[in-house]
Order: structure tokens, then C-alpha cells, then sequence
């Protein structure tokens, strides 16, 4: 797939022709207050370092209306759930970064694969064209590169913009995305040899790199009985922080909410690290302390998701675990206790 | 427009209050129909999470009533329940919620004239705050196709 | 050797000799976290580990969250709000006091890490701190923020700084602050009940229900929490505002009386909602009424659970 450039005065110009039929949401706000927004063309901004929540909440938000049913007589189909019918927009998003965007592949997998496709995540997914910005200079908390990722990485994505001369270079990487840049008047280049250069440079300022390789070739009993678990999991507040702001996290709880006229299912982001998520109806909970849930957040993300999704991990480095734990239970310091887990 | 008849959740104690509506009502004396009454053991064991259910439901108002300090069938289960309700009365007036939608009340059972006299002055004081819409659970939005 | 190096170097001293002697089993105190101004939570069992303990001004967490349920005996690495819930605790039988060493740490206050991001919003990489300033590098800078500028806000009113009740104290006592006077509350209360309730909705408005100001939360130590029961369910699992509302009204409610301010709610919340409004409302209330202080003393009991005969009640018709 070609390459394409666009300059600093074509900028605005580039963005409406975007969203010529679609709505835009990029990233807008600083810090804390960073979050994908509605834009106006004109309004686009290249610095921010990530939004504060990931972007999963687009495709997957926290609280989802499934079905409704309605108890007046009149109406039709009275007391039976119905769907409500698929009400996404087309859209594009500018701005992804790669990890994130990473991480939304990560969910997809979940979420439409061949045994279920999940109608609520696929509507609003294939209606959407996502744009990243490549990191130039990755945040200090920031470990891609480290989980199989780069800050210049392609999953996941349409097209993979960098800021170039205060315009943008892009490159297209799927047929849908090369068809809307086409739409542009971003003009044709060969930055394949820049691409490469500022991807070296970007995976450098990550510093020394650990894989945690040795996570890929231990077998799961090894890891699950590794005697560090309660240690690690000492600190925890079981507060759900972590999953919350998990680009990869996907578990969800449904929860009916019904009145004398009617009701609704919907499903609500659930967390793995509350006692709650795994307690059954009769009393039993086969993860009963901090330990167990953990043991299942982390070797889900670094054992069982790589296992299932062909080597790829459910941690993309984003970073927000790490920074946004109270406890400071840092995902890359758990990684290396289990790469350093002895073989059985 | 008819008059706005506010709903009022009424806890009452099944020690005395509620035997002051039971008097009240064998006395026929009349007071306004618009709360509902939930018996209790004792006002201590008023949880605050009643009320605020009550509330998230849609109640125009609360409601609690009780034995007189001194009176209680369980020796002190008012005192301990007067100390909740200061600090209850305080959180909900300092957020906010009109202190006229929520009510607090000592009323033996012997008292069926006060009973007569305070649910009238409950339900006028709610009906001048109108109905709350403020301090509740929206109503469930059900967005239904219009063709099934 | 900066004051904190020198608290540092006597909790390490102090925590060997108790785990040594067989006073401790475990320590709970901070060692350096993995991230910029962070001091993480850590467990010190054998002499070895206790090297890994330190004193900084990012120890933001309350140590005594830890203490309920554990069967060791713990030295408790505290303080002043930490060690004022530790006395809470054992006031409140949730861990044996012939167990409970406390290790006290006069305070200077800690870090706000919401007002360095304010200040310094470029990322961080580093943070290194000497007595009375931080000074932060990043990709291409490096800055010096002074510590006073950048507390948190429960730690410039800290009528307790230097825990009451250790057993033994690591420092010399620090002067305590002038205690909180609620001004800037009477100021909101003065308000109209509208704006009042406009203001209290649109602090929660970004509330993601994820209760780590719960389980940060030294008191909130119930088995099962009210938000989690399910026979009855007295909360939607949505982001429903009056949900919402509900759980920090309750959350409030429950801590009424036995608040030490320690700010750990407000420290774990990752949209930085100031939780601790719910509660500053009940402690003006339970000051005015009651002159009560939680975690002076060991037999303390906690306001709801007594009474006097005339408490003031003129609003109960």
C-alpha cells in the first residue's frame, strides 16, 4: 500500500474531506481530560501523548442497552425483548495510537470470531475507519515495543499517520483506508525509508527492551503454580482500575432494570477483580482472594489471550494499568517474574 | 391542571407512629392519602439505603417517623437512630435535596391528633416542592422500534 | 542526609530488629514504585526485604487498609492518618491490638500527583525529592517543583501529622497544621439547594464505578459491600448518575464520624473526582455535634455507635 503526504496548510482541508460522509472523533483535551471526542475539521489536534480512557469505549461502551420490552398492551410484541436495531454511525477516528488500536484487534478477536460474532461490537466496528498516529516520542511509561508492538505498529488500522513537517505523512494499509485517503487531495510520496528510520528511533527511546520471552515457552501449569502470585497480589486493592482502562479488557455483566412499563437488558463492563465477577449463585467462588484474580488478570493477558489469538499478547504496553494502579502492581514487573519462572 | 399529588414513602415505627395512624384512622380523623407507609421494628432499623431507594425511585418525599427519646420499646434504638438521621438530614440538605421533601417526626401512638396534624403538614410541604425530578433515577428509556 | 533519608534508614533499622526479634511478622510499608512519584505498598517479611523499605512523599496510600482479616502480627510502617485508622481498627475489632506494632512516621504531607500533572503536564520520567522540593526530568527537561506548592489538599490541614498513638515514632514530631475549617464548604453551602445539587452531580459526573476510593478505603472493610449486595440489589450496575449518586452518598454515610481524612480515596480515583466532599460535609457535622476525632484512642467508639440523651435534633418534629 502506497504512501501519501499532506502539508501543514492542507491540514483542515485533509479533515473535512474526511468526513464528508462520517463523523470524526479524535483526541482532544490534555492529561487527565484527553479523551475521543466529536471534532470539528478544523479543530484537530497532533499533541497529545494518549487519551486517558482507551478507545474501546467507542466500539464498547460501559453501559449498553441490548433489548427492551414494554409492558403496554397496544404496543407491539408486549413483555418480549426486542432488539433495539443497529443505530452506528459511520465514522472515522483520527488519532488511534498503535497500541490502542492494537488492543481493539485484541477485542475484536473476542468479540467476532468463528463461533460468535457479537452484533453490538461488529455494527459500530465495520462502520468505523481508524486512523493512527504513530508516537515519535513514546511516553516514559510507555512499553509497545516490549509486548510484540511498536510505536509506528499497523494492527488494527486503516491508515498509520505520523506528524511530518506540521502536516502529516500516512500510509495507507487496507483496502478501505487507501480508498478514503483517495478521497483527499494528500498527496502521493515514498516514505517508506523515513517510516523505517523514525520506527527505529521511536523502539530506541523505549529504552532496553525485555520481551519476556521466556513467558512464551513456559507451559501454563508452570506459570499458574509459580510460588510469586500472593506477593504480587499482596498489594492489590481489588479496585478495577486496571481493567477499566485496559485496552484488551472485555468482560462484561448483563443486568436487567425493569418498571411497571417496561425494561431493559444491557450489559456493563465487569472487572475480573472484583469477588463479585466469578461468585456463583450458590455461595462458591472458585477465585476467592486477591490471589486468584491476580493470577487470572495477568495470565490472561500475557498466557491465555497469546495462546488463543496465534502468539499475540492481551497487554499492548499502553501503559495505563501501570501509571493508574493505586498499588502500583506494574503489569512489566509481573511479566518478568513470570518469565523468570522455573520450568517443571 | 389538577393539583400535583406528590407520593410520599412514610417509614414508621410499629411501636407507636403506626399506631397513630391506626387511632387516627379508627378516630376518622382525615389526612391526605398520598404516602406510603413501610412498618418498621424500630427507626433503628432505618437504613439510609431506604431512603435513597426511595428517592431513586421517584418518591416526591420521606417520611420517618418514630417512638419520643425515652419511649422506645427497644430502650434506645431511637437514639441510635436519631444520630443517623442528623448526619442523613445534614448529607442530603447539604447536596442539595430540598430539606421540605424529607421529614422526621416523634409521634406516640397515643398521638393521633399530631399524626392528623403532621401528615397534612408533610404532604402540603411536599406538594410545595412539586415533583422531584432532580433527585431520582431516570425514567428507563426503552427506545423501542417503532415497527416491530 | 536529607530528613527523609534518615527516616528511611531508621524504619529499615526498626523494621529489622522487630521482624529479628520476632515482634513483627510482617512490615507493611512503602518501598520505590516503578513509576514516577509513587511509593508502592510492600511486605516486608525477612531482615533481607527490609532493605527495599523507604520513606518519601509519595506513600499516599493508608497501610492500615491492609491490616483487617490478617492473622500475623503486623508492624505497621504509619502515618498520622495511617496510625489514627490502625487505632480505628482495633477500636473497631478488626485487628488485635497486642498484634499491632506501629511504626510511626511523622508526615510533612504527600505529594498530589493530579497537581504535578497540572504543573508539569509534559511526561514524566523521573522524580527525585529532597526534603522541601521534587525535581522531575523528562524527554528533554528537567524542573524543580517545590514540595509545599504541590500537597495534596487533606494534607495542608493535618491537625495530626505526627502519629498519636505509635509505639514508637521513627522522627522527631513535626508541627501539625491548623485543622481543617470547612471554610471553603460554608462558602458552597451557602449556596442555593439547585446550584448545590448541580455542583454535587457534576463531581461525580465522571465516576466510573470502579471503587478503588472503596477499596483504598481503611474503613470500608465490610465482607460484602452494599453496592455488591444482590438480594436485594440496592444499585444499578449502570453509569446511571442517581446510581451513582447513591453509592457515594452511602460510601459517605458509612465512613461518617470515622474519616481520618487520609485522602487515600482521592489518591486511588483514576478520573480524580474529589470523593471526599461526601465526607467533609458529615465530618463539619459530626465536629459541630459530637467534638469527635476518630483514632485518638483505643477504646474510642465511633459517634454512630453511642448516643447522648440530648443530642441536638431540632429538625425531628
Amino acid at each position: 500500500m502506497p504512501e501519501y503526504l499532506v502539508k501543514e496548510n492542507a491540514l483542515a482541508d485533509f479533515f473535512r474531506e474526511l468526513t464528508q460522509d462520517r463523523r470524526l472523533l479524535t483526541p482532544q483535551g490534555q492529561g487527565e481530560n484527553c479523551r475521543l471526542e466529536e471534532t470539528d475539521p478544523s479543530k484537530v489536534s497532533l499533541e497529545y501523548t494518549n487519551t486517558h480512557k482507551s478507545p474501546k469505549e467507542c466500539f464498547f461502551p460501559q453501559t449498553e442497552k441490548l433489548l427492551a420490552f414494554s409492558k403496554e398492551a397496544d404496543k407491539p410484541h408486549p413483555n418480549e425483548y426486542r432488539d433495539l436495531g443497529d443505530k452506528a454511525v459511520a465514522t472515522v477516528i483520527f488519532g488511534l495510537r498503535p497500541c490502542d488500536a492494537r488492543g481493539l484487534c485484541v477485542a475484536d478477536k473476542v468479540f467476532q470470531n468463528d463461533r460468535f460474532t457479537d452484533p453490538y461490537w461488529k455494527g459500530k466496528y465495520e462502520k468505523t475507519l481508524k486512523i493512527g498516529l504513530a508516537c515519535l516520542n513514546p511516553s516514559p511509561q510507555c512499553f509497545c515495543a516490549a509486548m510484540g508492538g511498536s510505536p509506528f505498529g499497523e494492527a488494527g488500522l486503516d491508515v498509520l499517520a505520523y506528524p511530518r513537517d506540521k502536516g502529516l505523512g500516512l500510509k495507507t494499509l487496507t483496502e478501505a483506508g487507501e480508498a478514503l485517503i483517495k478521497t483527499t487531495k494528500a498527496e502521493p510520496g515514498d516514505l517508506k525509508s523515513e517510516i523505517a528510520d523514525l520506527e527505529k528511533k521511536a523502539i530506541e527511546a523505549q529504552g532496553p527492551i525485555d520481551h519476556f520471552v521466556a513467558i512464551n515457552e513456559r507451559k501454563i501449569m508452570e506459570l499458574y503454580k509459580a510460588p510469586h502470585w500472593p506477593t504480587t497480589a499482596e498489594p492489590c486493592l481489588g479496585c478495577g482500575v486496571c481493567t477499566f482502562f485496559c485496552p484488551t479488557c472485555h468482560c462484561f455483566d448483563i443486568q436487567d432494570e425493569a418498571n411497571e412499563r417496561g425494561g431493559i437488558r444491557m450489559r456493563n463492563w465487569d472487572t475480573c477483580m472484583s469477588a463479585l465477577f466469578t461468585q456463583h449463585g450458590s455461595g462458591h467462588n472458585p477465585r476467592p482472594s486477591k490471589t486468584e484474580r491476580i493470577r487470572q488478570r495477568f495470565m490472561h493477558k500475557l498466557k491465555y489471550i497469546p495462546i488463543k489469538q496465534d502468539g499475540v499478547r492481551g497487554c499492548t504496553g499502553c501503559g495505563r494499568c501501570v501509571v493508574m494502579c493505586p498499588a502500583n502492581i506494574d503489569i512489566r514487573s509481573v511479566a518478568a517474574l513470570m518469565a523468570q519462572t522455573q520450568a517443571s | 391542571m389538577s393539583e400535583f399529588e406528590p407520593k410520599v414513602v412514610a417509614f414508621f415505627c410499629n411501636w407507636c407512629t403506626y399506631g397513630a395512624a391506626d387511632l387516627a384512622g379508627v378516630s376518622r380523623l382525615d389526612y391526605p392519602p398520598n404516602f406510603r407507609v413501610v412498618r418498621l421494628p424500630c427507626t433503628g432499623r432505618l437504613n439510609p439505603k431506604f431512603i435513597m431507594e426511595a428517592f431513586k425511585r421517584g418518591a416526591d418525599g420521606v417520611w420517618v417517623s418514630g417512638c419520643h427519646p425515652g419511649d422506645c420499646h427497644y430502650i434506645a434504638g431511637n437514639y441510635y437512630a436519631r444520630r443517623k438521621f442528623i448526619l442523613l438530614h445534614t448529607l442530603l440538605e447539604s447536596i442539595g435535596v430540598d430539606p421540605n421533601r424529607l421529614r422526621f417526626s416523634w409521634i406516640s401512638s397515643a398521638e393521633a391528633n399530631k399524626f392528623q396534624a403532621m401528615a397534612r403538614d408533610v404532604i402540603e410541604h411536599v406538594k410545595a416542592c412539586g415533583p422531584n425530578l432532580t433527585f431520582r433515577k431516570a425514567e428507563l428509556q426503552l427506545d423501542l422500534p417503532e415497527v416491530a | 542526609m536529607s530528613n527523609l533519608d534518615t527516616l528511611t534508614q531508621k524504619i529499615r533499622e526498626k523494621a529489622k530488629s522487630l521482624l529479628e526479634g520476632g515482634q513483627a511478622d510482617v512490615v507493611i510499608g512503602y518501598r520505590t514504585g516503578t513509576v514516577p512519584l509513587m511509593a508502592a505498598p510492600f511486605f516486608a517479611r525477612t531482615p533481607q526485604d527490609c532493605d527495599q523499605l523507604v520513606w518519601s512523599s509519595f506513600a499516599r496510600l493508608n497501610l492500615a487498609n491492609y491490616l483487617p482479616g490478617r492473622t500475623e502480627k503486623v508492624a505497621l510502617v504509619a502515618k498520622g492518618c495511617d496510625a489514627r485508622n490502625a487505632v480505628g481498627q482495633v477500636a473497631e475489632n478488626q485487628y488485635p491490638k497486642d498484634k499491632l506494632f506501629i511504626l510511626g512516621v511523622p508526615c510533612s504531607g504527600q505529594v498530589d500527583a493530579a497537581k504535578v500533572a497540572a504543573k508539569e503536564p509534559r511526561p514524566i520520567q523521573t522524580s527525585e525529592e529532597t526534603d522541601d522540593s521534587i525535581k522531575l526530568t523528562g524527554p528533554g527537561y528537567s524542573t524543580d517543583l517545590k514540595k509545599e506548592d504541590v500537597l495534596r489538599r487533606n494534607c495542608l490541614t493535618c491537625a495530626h501529622r505526627t502519629p498519636t498513638l505509635a509505639n514508637e515514632l521513627v522522627g522527631p514530631e513535626v508541627p501539625s497544621l491548623p485543622t481543617d475549617d470547612f471554610s471553603d464548604l460554608t462558602a458552597l453551602l451557602a449556596k442555593s439547594s439547585e446550584e448545590r445539587l448541580t455542583y454535587f452531580k457534576d463531581l461525580i459526573k465522571d465516576c466510573l464505578r470502579c471503587y478503588a476510593c472503596r477499596n483504598a478505603c481503611p474503613l470500608c472493610y465490610c465482607p460484602v459491600c452494599f453496592v455488591d449486595e444482590t438480594r436485594p440489589q440496592w444499585l444499578g450496575k449502570s453509569t446511571d448518575p442517581m446510581d451513582t449518586m447513591t453509592f457515594h452518598l452511602l460510601r459517605g454515610l458509612h465512613c461518617a464520624g470515622r474519616c481520618t481524612a487520609c485522602g487515600a480515596c482521592e489518591t486511588a480515583c483514576p478520573v480524580n473526582i474529589k470523593v471526599r466532599e461526601f465526607n467533609r460535609v458529615l465530618d463539619k457535622t459530626v465536629k459541630e455535634n459530637w467534638s469527635y476525632e476518630p483514632g485518638l484512642a483505643w477504646d474510642q467508639k465511633p459517634p454512630l455507635t453511642v448516643y447522648q440523651p440530648n443530642d441536638p435534633a431540632d429538625f425531628i418534629k
